[in-house]
């Protein structure tokens, strides 16, 4: 556990320290989650009894309605809001103790939107405004900062100090991620991270977050976004009025199917497209390139 | 200041539009023309920071253009403050982020907000309060604070308050971003079937299978027009969807996919079953 402390603190000697690769994954079990929101008349839930898991390093989409609970399941267990009974544990650690703690700095979580809470004067100042605050001395900030621009596809001699707001809606959401990903996380939390993003945009940030996964960072993606979700994660996770509805590997038979419908998804593009040839749709191709070498 | 009664004016009718930012070192919008006619459904489309978002500002008479040769919206000056007044009544605008746009203590009250302000009675607004939730799935929501919805329920609240006051033009800024596949669908449709009752609407968007079967396709760049016609007709010029930082619709990547290694399709099919045909066809 102290080791653990060093890293997350002041880590002088972090072994993922600038030029070591972004991280190495952790592994993620909740189990019995139940929170609710306090509303002036009464109580709303909006998880109850939460129970999965991700191994270190896997990638798992995070799927349900609107309101099914997603946004308030990665906010527990980023450990903004603590959970009404359950818990959650990070690399098979107990929930509670300073252990915990230092664990949960290690946890990366971009917000819906995260880049309407840009606010710092530069880009690098942006970024570092997190490293900062976990007491990096200056050098591995500064260096943090680089690397995290250079992932995110903004090469800091160019972008490091723009304002923020003079950069464009799509690279002030990829400065964001850069924000969290400057500390080095080792699960990474991702709360609709396409919306609004242009194709482009969009296909920039599936390549990030597929080197990010190569590095083996755990992946957590609540979308609405079917197909992408297929594309990047091995696992789902289905909420449904704040309870798993599903969870595990991607299940794209008829039942399966249903319970996709019965919570306002479909399946994804080309799991259809494989479904209506007649071909196998589990084994359905993950993206257009994948298709074509198929079906050429 | 009354709107024209011309059937066949367009109901925006926008040339040689120029848009700054205070303190910017570029037009958002520069030169840009649009003609908008009533019951027609035109998607605009382009990169993050094109100009979209600002177009929808200026139509709804919300921003003053720095210069225009022409700038009505159904029939108001948009150059002139009370024109500016009298579109923000007539141009129905959804903003990109619902928070903007949801101001009461609950969701029914958010939905009557438009109708208040227009005095309606009180019965009449219930009524159309009650046809606007039931319409957006909102009912078991009516009495919930709008900072308790998630994203996709504020989004749907945002519509339905936009909807519920009777216009004759509507302009959405990515009205399905937050939204889960069913409620995307549900949106598309109340959508079309606003078109079907006459209604103009500009509908911008990220999604671009949602431009296809649009009577118009609008592409920005850097605030001015880069493409105007119909959907397919800008997918196929794939070198300019690139540039303009833009994709296909799924159908249409596997095409690109496809004749890459080899295989050209006939045609450029966009939808599942356009594509299931060339398939069935090439094979």
């Amino acid at each position: 556990m102290s080791g653990r402390e060093g890293v997350a603190g002041a880590a002088p000697d972090d072994p993922r320290g600038p030029g070591a690769p972004l991280s190495a994954g952790m592994s993620l079990t909740c189990g019995g989650v139940s929170f609710s929101y306090e509303e002036a008349r009464a109580a709303i839930p909006a998880l109850r009894d939460v129970s999965f898991e991700l191994r270190a390093g896997g990638s798992l989409a995070l799927m349900g309605a609107s309101g099914s609970g997603k946004s308030t399941l990665l906010q527990v267990i980023r450990g903004l809001d603590e959970p009404e009974s359950g818990a959650v544990l990070l690399d098979a650690a107990g929930p509670v103790g300073i252990g915990h703690a230092v664990l949960q700095r290690e946890v990366g979580l971009v917000f819906q939107a995260p880049e309407l809470q840009l606010f710092a004067s530069t880009a690098r100042d942006d970024v570092a405004f997190g490293p900062r605050r976990l007491g990096w001395p200056e050098a591995q900030v500064t260096a943090a900062v680089d690397t995290a621009l250079d992932v995110v596809g903004l090469p800091p001699a160019h972008f490091a100090e723009r304002h923020p707001y003079a950069l464009s809606g799509g690279e002030q959401r990829r400065l964001a991620l850069a924000g969290v990903l400057a500390m080095r996380p080792r699960l990474l939390l991702l709360d609709e991270p396409f919306v609004s993003l242009d194709p482009g945009t969009r296909r920039q940030l599936v390549g990030i977050l597929e080197r990010l996964k190569a590095a083996g960072v755990t992946l957590l993606l609540a979308t609405h976004d079917v197909d992408l979700a297929w594309a990047l994660c091995d696992e789902l996770l289905v909420l449904g009025g704040g309870r798993v509805v599903a969870a595990g590997s991607w299940d794209f038979s008829t039942a399966g199917r249903r319970l996709l419908a019965a919570n306002r998804l479909r399946e994804p593009f080309f799991v259809e497209l494989w479904r209506r040839l007649g071909r196998d749709p589990q084994r359905a191709p993950r993206t257009a390139a994948e298709a074509a070498e198929a079906l050429s | 200041m009354s709107s024209s009664p011309d059937e066949t004016a367009p109901l925006f009718d926008i040339s040689g539009l120029h848009y700054r930012y205070a303190g910017a070192q570029a037009d958002a919008l520069a030169d840009l023309d649009l003609e908008v006619y009533e019951g027609e459904f035109v998607a605009v489309v382009g990169a993050n920071g094109s100009g979209k978002s600002t177009l929808a500002r200026l139509l709804g008479g919300l921003e003053k253009p720095a210069a225009a040769r022409r700038a009505l919206a159904c029939g108001h000056d948009l150059l002139v403050e009370g024109g500016r007044t009298a579109a923000r009544r007539d141009v129905g605008v959804l903003f990109q982020n619902p928070e903007n746009q949801l101001v009461a203590q609950c969701v029914e009250d958010d939905v009557a907000f438009g109708l208040e302000n227009l005095a309606w009675p009180a019965a009449d607004i219930g009524r159309r309060v009650d046809e606007m939730l039931a319409r957006f799935g909102l009912e078991e929501l009516r009495r919930r604070e709008p900072h308790m919805l998630s994203g996709g329920q504020k989004q749907r609240t945002a519509l339905a308050g936009v909807i519920a006051v009777p216009r004759r033009v509507l302009v959405l800024d990515e009205p399905t971003a937050m939204l889960d596949p069913a409620g995307r669908d549900e949106v598309l449709t109340a959508v079309r079937e606003l078109g079907g009752e006459g209604l103009a609407i500009v509908y911008i968007t990220q999604e671009m299978d949602e431009t296809v079967g649009a009577d118009r396709v609008v592409a920005l760049e850097r605030g001015t027009e880069a493409y105007a016609g119909n959907a397919g007709g800008l997918f196929a010029d794939a070198a300019l969807v690139r540039r303009l930082g833009l994709g296909l619709p799924a159908a249409g990547e596997l095409a690109l996919a496809l004749a890459e290694r080899g295989r050209d399709l006939p045609g450029l099919p966009l939808t599942m079953d356009e594509l299931l045909d060339a398939l069935g066809g090439a094979t």
